[in-house]
């Protein structure tokens, strides 16, 4: 097995960059909507084989145990080329909770088959009447014989319709005292009569989101991860993580790319104006990287990030709004336009980035939560 | 109902009475793109009071098709814009010689729809305003969709048959003073459209309910609120005025940067308050079920038409500048 961190930063970069340049399918390049599996499975099954799908993952479960400057490296690749991320909730969100929470025996068995993407998973946490305000959270899972019993509904669960396992949160004591208590963190299989998926179309025309209703629907008691009544502690240490991957430079940088080669074909530097904001988001993005690159670091040492993590996805998600939003700018009459720009022998496709970037300031935790956090657990503020 | 439109007088709001109008002026046109922003009709409103009527009540008032645009018979649409390699905004050059046109348009608001086109084309004597129709010989029309399902033409005209309605250095006066008036307009359209989205999402904002209260309560939504109302008040407030300074000019270059100021400011508060409009919805404003994606994406069309904020506030920084240098 490689020691990644062994080699220095540049020859990294090479390899990376390579591989990508020679493997990765021109088609696939900078997509403008969420793939479904089938789409990128031949890309997915070539990364499989080099070992590269969970950079971030100890290579002890198969990751490649990238400290973060090399994760850093990574991800920079990976914008740069367009390199889509596929289907990796289950890298990116389940996995490093199983690894951390997990028994041995889950460990064993569902994190292989995340990196085969044997099984691909979503996110059922949000439901009609919890979303900013998860702790609310009404669906129900009951013991019964070996298995737990789920009957309840989740919904803008992304990318249900083409998952085969859904890792939720669930409550297991309605009784408890508080609305933290008495919820448990669950693994479920997705293809059972009792769970009922139904797509959600966004304003932009796609179906990414879902609906997911469960009636009756069973689970094995060994896939419950962690505690019982415990998941809502588990769930915020997996938050962490997610932030800091939400915060991650990633879809700015890949936006400021794409803003690069659109604003230069279609002749908007020409414009000092344009030109001084487009610098700003430049700028707005590389520093931002920085304070990226201490909040990797500690994760490497293997300390636990603070709420201030928080800082990282307000600013990213804010500043990818903009860039997307001077695109339209650059586009001019075409900013209406759905679909494809052509400029010279690249395309761009405006609207859609502008899309994306819109419900970043949503998910993850608003930003207005997030201001929330830091106000009162960052900057020590009453209330 | 463009028919109910047309007997309520919309389309001849400013015309004069003696060309076949109710001769109300452009302010009065704008009250009702306020309306129609507010429902975010597809009607061609704005197109037809600004733009087709524009350009024909200056140029050749006696016109059959004046009548019938007024009667909400038919709707024409205009093209004079065209596309450079580089896909932006280029020079025209687009011929018209022995009844026929040559070259290429685009961005053509109502392209679907329309009986016809008045196209504003080079002559052999200088610029002319011809019509072609929309079912002419050697007229291909390429449609790009639209965020808010509308879509833009792309025309190219290949010794395309098309009448002369007009010609000479009138022409592109006619034409600036309807671009000018249609991007007043369209800033009183987006005005509404604010208005209304700003509505929607007070009422959603008292009756959602997170941490068992109205997310209204929370004091960072509560003034965030106040903002968008402000925002909203500011625009209003300077579109309507805009308009009927319009009314009282007659220098095209004094009406020019007034138009441009509209639209800036429209355009602003438009994208300010749809964006935000999202935001506070949280994620069933990302679907197409509720109704504020729709303003979020006829915002974005109507921000696009005409020239968006950045544009419009060159247009009228330079109009102050040479002013200035004038004086
Ligand atoms: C594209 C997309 C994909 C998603 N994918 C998933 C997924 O895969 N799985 C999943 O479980 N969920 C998913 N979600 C749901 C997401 O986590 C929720 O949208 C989010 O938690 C916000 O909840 P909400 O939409 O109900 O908004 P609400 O909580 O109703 O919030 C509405 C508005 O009120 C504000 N607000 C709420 N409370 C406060 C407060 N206390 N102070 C100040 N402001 C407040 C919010 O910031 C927001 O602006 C997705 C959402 C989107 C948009």
């Amino acid at each position: 097995m490689t020691d990644w961190n062994a080699i220095s930063d540049v020859e990294f970069r090479k390899e990376v960059r390579q591989f990508f340049e020679a493997e990765y399918p021109e088609e696939l390049r900078h997509l403008p909507h969420r793939p479904k599996f089938a789409e990128i499975e031949h890309w997915h099954r070539k990364l499989h084989a080099k070992g590269w799908v969970a950079p971030a993952w100890p290579a002890e479960f198969g990751g490649m145990g990238l400290n973060a400057a090399k994760l850093l490296i990574f991800y920079e690749e990976q914008q740069r080329w367009g390199v889509n991320r596929g289907r990796d909730m289950g890298v990116q969100m389940v996995g490093p909770l199983i690894i951390k929470f997990g028994t041995q025996e889950q460990k064993d068995y569902w994190l292989p088959r995340i990196l085969s993407c044997e099984d691909i998973w979503c996110q059922g946490y949000s439901e009609p009447g919890a979303g900013s305000d998860l702790a609310n959270l009404r669906t129900r899972a009951e013991i019964d014989g070996d298995d737990f019993v789920i009957n309840g509904q989740k919904i803008w669960t992304t990318m249900a319709h083409d998952a085969t396992h859904i890792f939720m949160l669930v409550r297991t004591d309605p009784d408890a005292p508080k609305k933290q208590q008495g919820i448990s963190f669950l693994l479920a299989p997705m293809n059972q009569p009792g769970v009922d998926v139904r797509t959600i179309t966004t304003l932009s025309g796609e179906t990414e989101f879902c609906e997911v209703f469960f009636d009756n629907a069973r689970t094995p008691r060994e896939n419950l991860v962690g505690e019982l009544n415990k998941g809502w502690t588990m769930a915020k240490a997996l938050l962490s993580f997610e932030r800091i991957f939400i915060g991650s430079p990633s879809l700015a940088q890949n936006a400021l790319g794409q803003l690069e080669s659109f604003a230069r074909g279609r002749g908007a530097f020409d414009d000092p104006v344009f030109r001084d904001r487009f610098a700003q988001a430049a700028l707005d993005v590389e520093d931002h990287a920085a304070l990226y690159a201490r909040f990797a670091d500690q994760l490497k040492r293997g300390e636990t990030l603070g709420a201030d993590v928080s800082m990282l996805k307000i600013w990213v998600t804010e500043c990818f709004q903009r860039i997307t939003e001077l695109m339209i700018e650059a586009a001019g009459p075409d900013g209406g336009s759905i679909g494809p720009l052509q400029v010279g022998n690249v395309s761009v496709d405006v609207l859609a980035s502008f899309y994306k970037a819109r419900p970043t300031t949503i998910y993850g935790g608003s930003n207005e939560i997030q201001r929330n956090i830091l106000s009162k657990a960052v900057l020590g503020l009453p209330g | 109902m463009v028919r109910e439109l047309a007997e309520a007088g919309v389309f001849g709001v400013a015309v004069p009475e003696d060309q076949g109008g109710l001769g109300m002026g452009l302010a009065a046109g704008g009250v009702i793109a306020e309306e129609v922003g507010r429902v975010i009709a597809p009607e061609p409103v704005v197109l037809t009071i600004g733009l087709s009527l524009g350009l024909l009540r200056r140029l050749c008032p006696a016109h059959p098709k004046m009548a019938q645009l007024i009667g909400g018979e038919i709707s024409l649409a205009v093209a004079w814009q065209e596309r450079g390699p580089d896909g932006a905004l280029a020079d025209a050059t687009c011929r018209y010689a022995d009844g026929k046109l040559t070259g290429g348009k685009a961005w053509v608001v109502g392209a679907i729809g329309s009986l016809g086109f008045l196209v504003v084309a080079e002559g052999d004597d200088g610029p002319v305003l011809v019509l072609a129709e929309a079912d002419a010989d050697g007229l291909v029309i390429d449609k790009r969709a639209q965020a808010d399902g509308s879509s833009l033409g792309e025309l190219s005209f290949s010794g395309t048959p098309a009448v002369e309605l007009a010609s000479g250095g009138a022409v592109p006066t006619a034409l600036a003073e309807a671009v000018a008036d249609a991007t007043a307009l369209a800033a009183a359209e987006l005005v509404g459209l604010s208005e209304r989205a700003f509505e929607i999402t007070l009422d959603y904002i008292k009756t959602r309910e997170q941490f068992d209260k109205p997310i209204g309560s929370f004091q960072v939504i509560q003034h965030r609120a106040v903002d968008l109302n402000v925002i909203c008040e500011v625009a209003q407030a300077g579109v309507r005025e805009a308009l009927a300074q319009m009314d009282s000019e007659t220098d095209p270059k004094v009406r020019a940067p007034i138009a441009s100021r509209a639209k800036a400011r429209a355009v602003t508060a438009a994208k300010r308050i749809t964006r935000d409009a999202i935001q506070l919805h949280g994620a069933v404003g990302y679907t197409d079920e509720f109704d504020i994606g729709l303003y979020l994406n006829r915002a974005l069309v109507l921000s696009a038409w005409l020239g968006d904020d950045a544009y419009h506030r060159r247009i009228w920084f330079e109009a102050r500048e040479a002013e200035g240098a004038a004086q």
